[in-house]
């Protein structure tokens, strides 16, 4: 069984990028092979969105985590280029080589809060299951925004995924759950267990570093690793309630002046539409489609 | 991998860094050549959303100089091998890109490109 999930808070004086690098870079770093082993199915809306793209478009795939979406779509491929950007440079170094076939991919080392493009330069923009590792609705907003200055003012498509509070029956795991939490979401920790001999090479290195630096230590380390129960890395998700997704898009918007809504539906000046919104799997999914009057 | 598809959209975000921040130029590369797919109609899908002089000069700055220096109306088949060359067969594996403005200098090791920023340098 799937060890239990746990409620969280991010406490007010912490600094949210701290808290990430501790509570989502580094467990990913560390889990990078094992948790890539068992991230293999694509989600039905992800392939359909992928499907859908024009041929000689170039997208950004924010949070691209071991690479499965870079060589989608399978019945067009290379019709379109999607690059990779992730905070785990283990993972990236996966995503390299994604979908197989010889074909190297493009990845790029980055944060999802960064901004390291021509804005517009993308056709498109996919964020899948990463929005939700950020710690306040700032950033979670803020990483809306990105996305939105990624794609092309006239014509950039968008999906961004997220976890759900509502789970679905085959889920697994079993969620603390009250009222409050209907609306602006909870905060959790979901534990990843790691069998031996799993461990990132990075994380043995660093044994290996520390008997350097410190002899008289080393062999207690070795020993720990020998006798120590299996790794739990707990990873941070802001879990989604229903609607909340929809209601960040409407806040990141705004404050770039993007009005909600079709092109047919305004005038004038620049605009976002919300093409789709739903839940899938576990998920919460929201396509978005930008538009703008010359 | 750094390709020049990838580096024809990169920009440098550093803090207050907004003009003159494209393109990255490209420094000390170890480079190599690898044979990829060739499609004709990504290619022509792509070619209005090229930046053209900062693709053509980035394949100079890679030794190739196949590339005419104003994108052509007419796009015929060796326009195309060469554009897919350029575009998707040279990898930079090693070296760093700089921005222009700023200085600020991006580091690519084993193919991937450093786009993170310090907490001081987040605009
Ligand atoms: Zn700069």
């Amino acid at each position: 069984m799937a060890p239990a999930v746990t409620s969280t808070t991010v406490s007010l004086d912490v600094d949210p990028q701290n808290y990430e690098d501790e509570h989502v870079h580094a467990v990913y770093d560390q889990i990078a092979s094992h948790f890539s082993s068992t991230r293999y199915k694509p989600w039905p809306i992800i392939v359909q969105f992928l499907s859908s793209l024009s041929t000689g478009w170039v997208g950004l795939d924010s949070g691209t985590g071991n690479g499965k979406y870079l060589s989608l779509p399978a019945d067009r491929p290379g019709s379109v280029w999607t690059i990779g950007l992730d905070r785990s440079r283990n993972l990236l170094r996966i995503a390299q080589t994604a979908g197989g076939n010889g074909v190297t991919r493009e990845v790029l080392w980055g944060d999802v809060l960064g901004r390291p493009w021509r804005d517009g330069a993308f056709d498109y923009a996919i964020s899948i299951a990463t929005i939700h590792h950020l710690a306040t609705w700032e950033r979670r907003k803020a990483a809306v925004q990105r996305i939105l200055q990624a794609i092309s003012p006239s014509h950039g498509r968008a999906l961004i995924y997220v976890w759900a509070i509502e789970q679905d029956d085959l889920s697994k795991r079993s969620i603390p759950q009250s009222q409050e939490y209907q609306i602006a979401g909870q905060d959790v920790f979901v534990p990843w267990v790691v069998a031996k001999g799993q461990l990132q090479q990075k994380s043995l290195s660093n044994v290996e570093q520390e008997c350097r630096t410190d002899p008289s230590e080393c062999e207690e380390i070795k020993a720990q690793e020998q006798t120590s129960p299996p790794p739990v890395f707990n990873r941070y998700y802001h879990m989604f309630a229903k609607g909340e997704l929809t209601r960040l898009v409407h806040d990141a918007a705004d404050e770039l002046r993007l009005s909600i809504g079709s092109k047919a539906d305004n005038t004038m000046g620049a605009g976002v539409e919300i093409v789709q919104d739903g839940w899938e799997r576990s998920n919460y999914y929201v396509e978005l489609r930008r538009w703008e009057y010359q | 991998m750094v390709r020049l598809i990838t580096h024809n959209l990169l920009a440098c975000h550093a803090k207050g860094c907004t003009t003159n921040n494209f393109p990255l130029k490209l420094q000390d590369v170890v480079v190599e050549v690898r044979e990829a797919e060739f499609n004709a109609d990504f290619l022509r899908g792509f070619l209005p959303r090229i930046e053209w002089t900062a693709l053509v000069n980035a394949a100079k700055e890679l030794g190739d100089t196949s590339l005419p220096l104003e994108m052509p109306e007419m796009v015929d088949d060796e326009f195309l091998k060469n554009l897919h060359h350029v575009l998707l067969e040279i990898h930079v594996d090693e070296g760093a890109m700089v921005c222009p403005n700023c200085g600020h200098k991006y580091p690519i090791m084993n193919g991937i490109p450093n786009m993170l920023l310090a907490e001081h340098e987040i605009g």
